[in-house]
């Protein structure tokens, strides 16, 4: 027990020492929770538009200044030349382009269906989408005004009353923190852990702790521990952050999640202990490792919601103990969850930690003995 | 002169060929992510699990309900019980979203210039929570329709979409992929070239020797930018025949541009290289220097001009949003260097502030 406890002192002192560790470990949660959580956002606002009216009658002034009473597009020209609107959409200026004809307003009273135009960079398929969508609905809401109201109401018409439970306010902030947690407590516990090892390697400090009375069991704990200790400062640090900034809280219980982390950590330990077991370089750790990290993220939800993946890789995701414990976080601090709803993630979840773990460890004894 | 920089790059060459785990990884890596995101990266959402609650029972909330079930976003499933089990719904994830329709639906529906039904949505997702509103309202909306007198447009509102006519989405994010594997690849390699030398006590070494500091740099530099362009070219050439983007531009333009880029991504993985004095720390802050904000703030997925202005003033500092600009607008636009002299230009500003930055630092750790 002492021989472990003076090993992580040991583990903790160089951590500390470096003062940059400490800066980073500090800040960087700070920095990514404020990118994150205010960035995400699929909404399309601010569409460079650039606008040409050839007609300049009452109906098409008015179609124009709906255009730009609208903070979904930012009007940036007028500009009534095909040729100087497709550069400039070309450049990169402008992403749409809105082209009345002349005579509009004439051919619309004459009731000729007059055409107007409009041109749209397509590249960004999902904003392009989009905006269509607004443009049509701003000229819908138009052609309605334009139309001699009928007198009869034939039927009622059905309205939303929409309640966003859990999230009132759609705050992105309150979704992207769980994920953000999720990423420290992995980067901290896996990669830091296994780089950690493998530098007493890389520079030739494992055989001195290897001659040493230290058990083998003992070594790998006092590795172990003090990145389970710090993964839970960074944990707390994140909350306290997440409470000040975004003015989240964690509905559920604090001891639930603590919980459900620290059996995450089986899995994470163990793949930083087994990473460290067969490589020989921190270089090669830190690939490995980050090879693993990026996979379980972009796999798990983070980023791309699974649900809306190919059912293959759907199927995939269910091998990857990071879905299990975003899912959990997610549920905990947003939606309250009792374990008896959290019970299908965390169970999986804990079977995959405790094999790794195993296998790990087994790994490491045979490699080091 | 040559001669030394040559020397230094065989060596780092060698460091990295032995190191063959790494070398896999860094071409297996970039393979898996453009497939996996190609494939996976979707950000429409279907088969949405709606529960409906009717109390009417009635033809016309029925009627109501089909309109839904006949979207292909949503998959009905009729609850018997009271609403007060949503919440144990939403908590199993057995629902999405709830509609509850009120007994008094069909009277209403017949007299009331109004009728009102509840849609209750689980918005801890909250872009999820906005579609399916979106979808629900749309949905509505048709049904209104149906019942009403309908307004045809008076005029025609005639689409061309341009570059990307189908609106695919590998088109736009494939050439994205390329700048972020670029970035982290570049970035991550070089932050340790120097802080290993500088852990592991072989700086002084390679101090004492005849070789001059700009030589160490540019030796360190030469096999990671083979190596990134190389893994740059494999990606490239991988979404133009896995994912059929098209390539508009001139392929010299790209690759000239390219080099640029994988000099800035180089420079900052240098930089930080001079400042942090250990390996741990030098990932850490590559990683989260480059992934992040890349990912947010380059225009990758998010559009820039819909962020908040404070982010969209912090992105100009993200290289990776010049390199975007450039690389969607030569393979699907066939923009040419004068249209892209801005961001090129950017680009390289960038470079020479970090390169100069950190050959700056580097001969202040020879002096002390």
């Amino acid at each position: 027990m002492r021989q472990i406890y003076y090993l992580i002192r040991k583990e903790f002192k160089q951590i500390f020492r470096t003062r940059e560790m400490v800066a980073i470990i500090f800040g960087m949660p700070m920095i990514q929770m404020i990118i994150l959580g205010f960035t995400i956002t699929n909404e399309v606002k601010n569409v460079h538009l650039i606008i040409g009216d050839r007609d300049n009658s009452r109906i098409s002034r008015e179609i124009v200044r709906s255009f730009k009473n609208t903070d979904r597009f930012t009007v940036i020209a007028y500009e009534t030349d095909i040729n100087r609107i497709s550069e400039n959409i070309q450049e990169w200026n402008a992403q749409m382009a809105l082209v009345i004809p002349l005579h509009f307003g004439r051919d619309l009273e004459r009731h000729q269906t007059p055409e107007i135009q409009i041109l749209m960079d397509g590249l960004d398929g999902n904003t392009a989408g989009v905006a269509l969508g607004y443009a049509q609905a701003i000229m819908q809401r138009i052609a309605r005004t334009l139309q001699v109201p009928e007198p009869v109401i034939a039927s009622s018409s059905v309205v939303v009353e929409e309640r966003m439970w859990y999230n009132m306010n759609l705050d992105n902030a309150q979704y992207m923190i769980p994920g953000i947690v999720v990423v420290l407590l992995t980067i901290i516990s896996m990669m830091l852990s296994a780089m950690s090892l493998v530098k007493e390697k890389e520079i030739g400090t494992l055989e001195q702790l290897m001659v040493s009375p230290l058990k083998r069991y003992q070594l790998l704990f006092g590795k172990i521990i003090p990145f389970l200790i710090l993964t839970f400062i960074e944990l707390g640090l994140v909350m306290t952050f997440a409470r000040l900034i975004f003015a989240i809280n964690i509905s559920g219980s604090l001891l639930l999640l603590g919980f459900l982390s620290f059996l995450y950590l089986f899995t994470t330990l163990g793949l930083g202990v087994f990473v460290s077991a067969i490589t020989g370089t921190q270089q090669e750790a830190m690939f490995i490792s980050w090879f693993f990290m990026v996979f379980m993220l972009l796999m798990s939800g983070f980023f791309i919601p699974i649900e809306n993946m190919p059912p293959l890789l759907q199927h995939i995701t269910y091998l990857n103990p990071m879905r299990y414990i975003l899912a959990i976080i997610r549920d905990i601090t947003q939606k309250g969850a009792g374990l008896r709803f959290l019970l299908t993630d965390a169970v999986p979840m804990t079977i995959y930690g405790i094999i790794i773990f195993f296998l790990a460890v087994v790994n490491f004894h045979k490699r080091t003995a | 002169m040559r001669k030394r920089i040559v020397a230094i790059a065989r060596k780092e060459f060698l460091h990295i060929i032995h190191d063959v785990r790494s070398l896999v990884i860094i071409f297996a890596m970039p393979v898996l992510m453009l497939i996996l995101f190609g494939y996976a990266l979707n950000l429409e959402i279907q088969n949405i699990n709606l529960s409906v609650f009717d109390f009417s029972r009635t033809p016309a909330s029925r009627k109501l309900v089909n309109q839904f079930a006949a979207s292909k976003y949503f998959s009905i499933r009729y609850e018997k019980g009271t609403p007060s089990t949503i919440d144990s719904l939403f908590l199993s994830k057995e629902a999405r979203a709830a509609l509850i329709i009120d007994k008094n639906f069909a009277r209403d529906f017949r007299n009331a210039p109004t009728t009102t039904v509840q849609l209750l949505v689980d918005a801890a997702d909250p872009n999820a929570a906005s579609f399916i509103k979106n979808y629900c309202n749309g949905v509505i909306g048709r049904f209104n329709d149906t019942h009403s007198t309908t307004f045809p447009l008076p005029f025609e509102i005639k689409q061309r979409i341009w570059y990307n006519p189908d609106m695919k989405s590998a088109y736009f994010f494939v050439p994205g992929l390329i700048a972020l594997i670029l970035i982290m690849i570049s970035a991550l390699l070089t932050s340790i070239t120097i802080t290993r030398e500088k852990e592991m006590g072989t700086m002084e070494q390679i101090l004492v020797s005849p070789v001059q500091p700009n030589e160490i740099i540019i030796g360190k530099v030469l096999p990671y930018i083979l190596l990134a362009f190389l893994d740059g070219m494999l990606i490239l050439l991988l979404g133009i025949f896995i994912f059929d983007v098209p390539f508009e531009g001139s392929s010299l333009l790209l690759i000239l541009l390219s080099i640029i880029f994988l000099m800035t991504a180089l420079s900052f993985g240098l930089m930080i290289s001079t400042i942090v004095s250990t390996q741990q720390v030098a990932m850490m802050l590559s990683l989260s220097a480059t992934l992040l904000p890349t990912v947010m703030l380059s225009g990758f997925i998010f559009p820039i001009n819909s962020m908040p202005v404070i982010l969209q003033y912090l992105s100009y500092l993200v290289p990776a949003k010049y390199y975007i600009t450039i690389i969607r607008g030569v393979m699907l636009k066939g923009n040419t260097l004068w249209q892209l002299i801005f961001p090129a230009m950017f680009l390289l500003i960038l470079t020479a502030v970090m390169l100069r930055n950190a050959l700056h630092r580097f001969n202040l750790n020879l002096e002390k």
